[in-house]
């Protein structure tokens, strides 16, 4: 292993200094360079160092938004987003967010202020116990009580937070801890253990790929986190193999690949689903056998034989038993996988299921439909485009019908749902990448829930392009009602909501609205052309549903189609 | 009732942390014996799951993974077996 930062650093003859000026030097020697936050009273030591560093801090207007944002930096640059909060209600603001890293192991560190050191336990002003409330849903948290210990706390924070399987690491700074002066220990880390590979598993694998008659290669966000699309393409190619993808999984290989059968799941492509059923060897790579992904747990591929690789030896084996489980690096993992399977058959029929399902786009009516819409923005936008969903219908639209050749270019709130993700997620991901043509997809449940980001996103003169795809309702709550609480809609209501386009104009951000499906052409030409950040509001019809969809608790080949 | 060896390197927050996964994770804690020193610690669980559905070495795998915990073990027990 390379020696990181922290080996390196800081010199035997560190001078002392506040631990504020310490948080901020760690972080500058961790190469952070984008910083999400929002000041409050604990949180100030470590503002006033901020300013005259090289740290950039983007002020949002909503903690939540903050974590969101670091979030999709981490997905997008594979390196921990930074996010910054007071304590008390600064410090719960970041839980949505914190657990959205989590859910989807991204790497973040977020880093609280807390109440000075006496006060810690008092029930004092805006004292909360963060350490203990994000415990389920951190990797690793500290609660620093030496100011000396700030180097090597934010050393292992950094390397913890990106190492094995990503995720949060939470902070949590007293103000005293900040203020006082010190000379810091110097860091040390030991090197990771790399752990070798398990050659009899290989070889089993190779035999069971090189017997089977009908294999599969399902893959998810894994591929993503462990960098791995080379090598999965690679093994793909010169096996032949057809492949299904989980909503994370989507863009590991591109979506136009002949033997890329789709989304698998819930609401996935009827190839994928009748594929996964018909398989007799499973290969799954970095993904986790997630219920949206596989219907009824029992009935998923019931005949196939499991290979199972995933950089986190706690997933193999969670819900389904591999006959194979190799956990360890992907790349290495694959690049070893050698047997060729004979299956060009097997390989045709899977082409044939696709072709004969794909989706169609000739819906009745004049009125917008929302996946032509989105099969054509994304074509327009091309390979360089990064799309952040929120998450309802839309984001299901997203994931069936836009076009991805890279991982990074679909960041969506797979694990945790998170409604108000997409545009704090599009700031994040236009930090990350601002070459990059960012696109954010929201419905407008999800939109109002971090709407105040409109005043970032003016402040920065970030160039997001907003579709708010509207109709007016909670979507798909009212989906499932429809369909399995026997149309009794509850609470989906959201016809009040107010005008859009004007709610951007009062930001100050360009905004238009359509209704017609002749004015999405034009529509998609002004999003990509206009350099600055716009929004365009797409009325839709509310009836309009997510096909297909696997009914709960049932097989994934038990799906509903829609009716046109 | 089965048990869980494990040893950690002893953090603030360390054994609620461990505590907290395993009953999360869908067992009911029945015992629990903890030791700590400056250079480590070990804490053994007789856990019970809630449900038939849970698989152990599940669980023991998911504590091997938290930055604290150096090795989990297992040992079978039985309901009322003495310690």
């Amino acid at each position: 292993m390379s020696a990181t930062a922290a080996q390196i650093a800081p010199a035997p003859d560190a001078k002392a200094a506040s631990g504020a000026r310490l948080v901020v030097e760690a972080l500058e020697r961790e190469g952070v360079k984008h910083i999400f936050g929002y000041p409050g009273g604990a949180i100030m030591p470590v503002y006033d160092a901020l300013t005259g560093s090289s740290l950039k801090h983007i002020l949002v207007r909503h903690e939540q938004a903050a974590a969101l944002a670091a979030d999709a930096y981490g997905r997008v640059t594979g390196r921990p987003g930074v996010c910054l909060a007071t304590s008390g209600p600064g410090a719960t603001n970041l839980v949505t967010g914190i657990a959205n890293a989590f859910l989807d192991s991204v790497p973040m560190v977020a880093i609280t202020g807390q109440v000075g050191m006496p006060l810690l336990g008092t029930d004092a002003f805006q004292e909360v116990d963060i350490f203990g409330i994000t415990l389920p849903i951190v990797k690793h948290s500290f609660l620093i009580r030496r100011t000396q210990d700030i180097p090597r706390i934010f050393a292992e924070a950094f390397r913890i937070a990106t190492t094995g399987r990503p995720g949060p690491v939470l902070i949590d700074l007293p103000k005293d801890i900040g203020t006082a002066v010190v000379v810091p220990d110097e860091i040390e880390l030991a090197d990771e253990p790399v752990q070798p590979l398990d050659e009899a598993a290989i070889a089993v694998a190779n035999a069971l790929i090189g017997e089977a008659s009908a294999p599969v290669l399902y893959f998810g966000g894994g591929v993503a986190i462990a960098r791995a699309e080379s090598a999965l393409r690679a093994f793909a190619e010169r096996t032949g193999i057809p492949s299904v993808a989980t909503l994370k999984g989507l863009g590991g290989i591109p979506t136009d690949a002949p033997n890329f059968l789709g989304m698998l799941g819930m609401h996935g492509a009827r190839a994928a689903n009748i594929a996964i059923d018909n398989c007799d060897l499973l290969i799954c790579v970095g993904a986790r056998f997630d219920d949206r992904a596989t219907g009824k747990l029992d009935s998923f591929a019931p005949r196939a034989k499991v290979i199972h690789l995933d950089g986190d030896p706690a997933e193999i084996g969670k819900l389904r038993v591999p006959e194979v489980g190799l956990a360890g690096d992907l790349t290495t993992i694959l690049d070893r996988l050698t047997a060729t399977p004979p299956i060009a058959g097997w390989a045709s029929r899977c082409r044939a299921q696709k072709a004969m399902w794909a989706p169609r786009y000739d819906a009745p009516g004049q009125g917008v439909y929302a996946p032509a819409l989105l099969k054509q923005l994304s074509e327009a936008a091309g390979d360089g485009a990064i799309f952040t969903c929120d998450v309802g219908q839309h984001q299901m639209w997203v994931a069936q019908h836009c076009r991805f050749s890279r991982p990074q270019a679909h960041l969506t709130s797979g694990g945790l749902g998170t409604m108000g993700f997409g545009v704090p997620a599009g700031i994040g991901a236009i930090l990350a990448e601002p070459e990059a043509t960012v696109i954010t997809i929201s419905g407008d449940g999800s939109f109002m829930m971090n709407v105040q980001e409109l005043a970032t996103i003016r402040r920065y003169r970030l160039p997001l392009k907003i579709v708010l795809i509207d109709n007016s309702q909670l979507g798909m709550v009212r989906q499932w009602q429809e369909l399995f609480f026997e149309e009794n809609f509850s609470e989906i209501d959201l016809s009040d909501n107010p005008d859009f386009s004007e709610v951007a104009h009062s930001f100050g951000i360009e905004a238009f609205t359509i209704d017609h499906r002749s004015e999405v052409p034009d529509a998609i030409r002004r999003l990509l052309g206009t350099s600055g950040p716009i929004l365009c509001h797409v009325r839709i019809d509310p009836r309009e549903n997510v096909w297909p969809l696997v009914p709960p608790n049932s097989s994934n080949v038990q799906m509903m189609e829609k009716g046109w | 009732m089965e048990r869980l060896s494990i040893e950690f390197m002893p953090a603030e927050g360390a054994l609620v942390r461990m505590l907290g996964l395993v009953e999360r994770r869908g067992y009911v804690i029945r015992k629990v014996a903890a030791d700590e020193h400056a250079d480590g610690g070990s804490l053994i669980i007789d856990v019970e799951p809630r449900d038939p559905g849970r698989r152990v070495q599940v669980v023991a795998g998911q504590l091997g993974r938290l930055i604290e915990v150096t090795s989990v073990s297992l040992e079978p027990r039985r309901a009322g077996s003495p310690t």
